[in-house]
């Protein structure tokens, strides 16, 4: 009975933890709309790619939240987590050394530009990810418990899933109107200027 | 700046189809076809690395960064200990 209860107890923080981490990206990307559309800096292509890698990220704890938790999920996240760290790391060196044509777009917050903020997320990410697995990868009960087991846990997890995809949704048609069907520029909105 | 009439570019510049390919894949997702979800996510994932190889290849660098290569030998070196 009582270990049952400990197992319970495992399951239930895996979710929340998973909860906790989709929370925390979908704040983060809320923070980079509000920031393109309240403080008019528009986004350049990498730090696009960066919105992508945590959309990826997400991807994998909304299918745990819909389907039950699987570790297939766990390494979708991480691969995005990886892809985000290459692409923050790139950005960070390209503007390290000012030259002509080259600045760290947008306002730093806390003094860190945007880029060095997703190097310290990814960072971050992945010593939560690792710290997961060491803590909870040993439970082999993990996989075969659904979300649906603990049903508000569920409901949060599935309100913030499509929160989510209503920010991606927008972030599509943003692109859209800032890309077109071709390269992005930071210049302005490309289908709004044609 | 002036923008020309938008129209179809090379797809490797595509930003759109990374963003399209992973709002399918969220659907799919959603809707529990996982098969076509995780596919879909590769695809956004493999056009996502294109778009970034693409994005920071330079005609005249290749993918090096000279501008943060120091020109001066490291002290050790010039003594040639370590």
């Amino acid at each position: 009975m009582r270990e049952s209860q400990e197992k319970n107890a495992l399951v239930f923080g895996n979710y929340l933890y998973q909860l906790l981490i989709l929370t925390t990206f979908a704040g983060i990307l809320t923070a980079a709309l509000v920031m393109q559309y309240a403080f008019g800096e528009l986004p350049c292509p990498l730090c696009l790619l960066q919105r992508a890698a945590m959309f990826g990220i997400c991807f994998g704890i909304v299918c745990d939240f819909r389907g039950g938790f699987s570790y297939r999920n766990v390494g979708l996240s991480l691969l995005n987590a990886v892809f985000l760290l290459v692409v923050s790391v790139r950005q960070s060196l390209l503007d390290i050394y000012a030259r002509p044509g080259h600045a760290y777009v947008g306002s730093a917050v806390f003094g860190l530009h945007m880029p060095v903020w997703s190097v310290i997320i990814s960072v971050m990410l992945l010593m939560a990810y690792a710290l997961q697995l060491a803590v909870l990868g040993g439970d082999r009960d993990l996989p075969n418990v659904p979300a649906g087991a603990f049903p508000k846990l569920k409901r949060a997890g599935e309100a913030v899933s499509l929160y989510a995809m209503a920010l991606l949704a927008i972030n599509l048609v943003s692109v859209v109107l800032q890309c077109g069907f071709d390269q992005c520029h930071t210049f302005g909105y490309a289908l709004l200027h044609g | 700046m002036r923008y020309g009439a938008p129209g179809f570019g090379d797809f490797r510049r595509m930003m759109v189809l990374v963003f399209a390919a992973l709002l399918a894949a969220f659907v799919c997702g959603w809707l529990h076809k996982t098969a076509a979800a995780i596919g879909l996510l590769a695809l956004a994932f493999v056009l996502a690395v294109a778009l970034f190889l693409w994005e920071v290849y330079s005609p005249q660098y290749g993918f090096a960064m000279p501008w943060i290569q120091v020109e001066r030998a490291a002290p050790h070196a010039a003594t040639g200990e370590g």
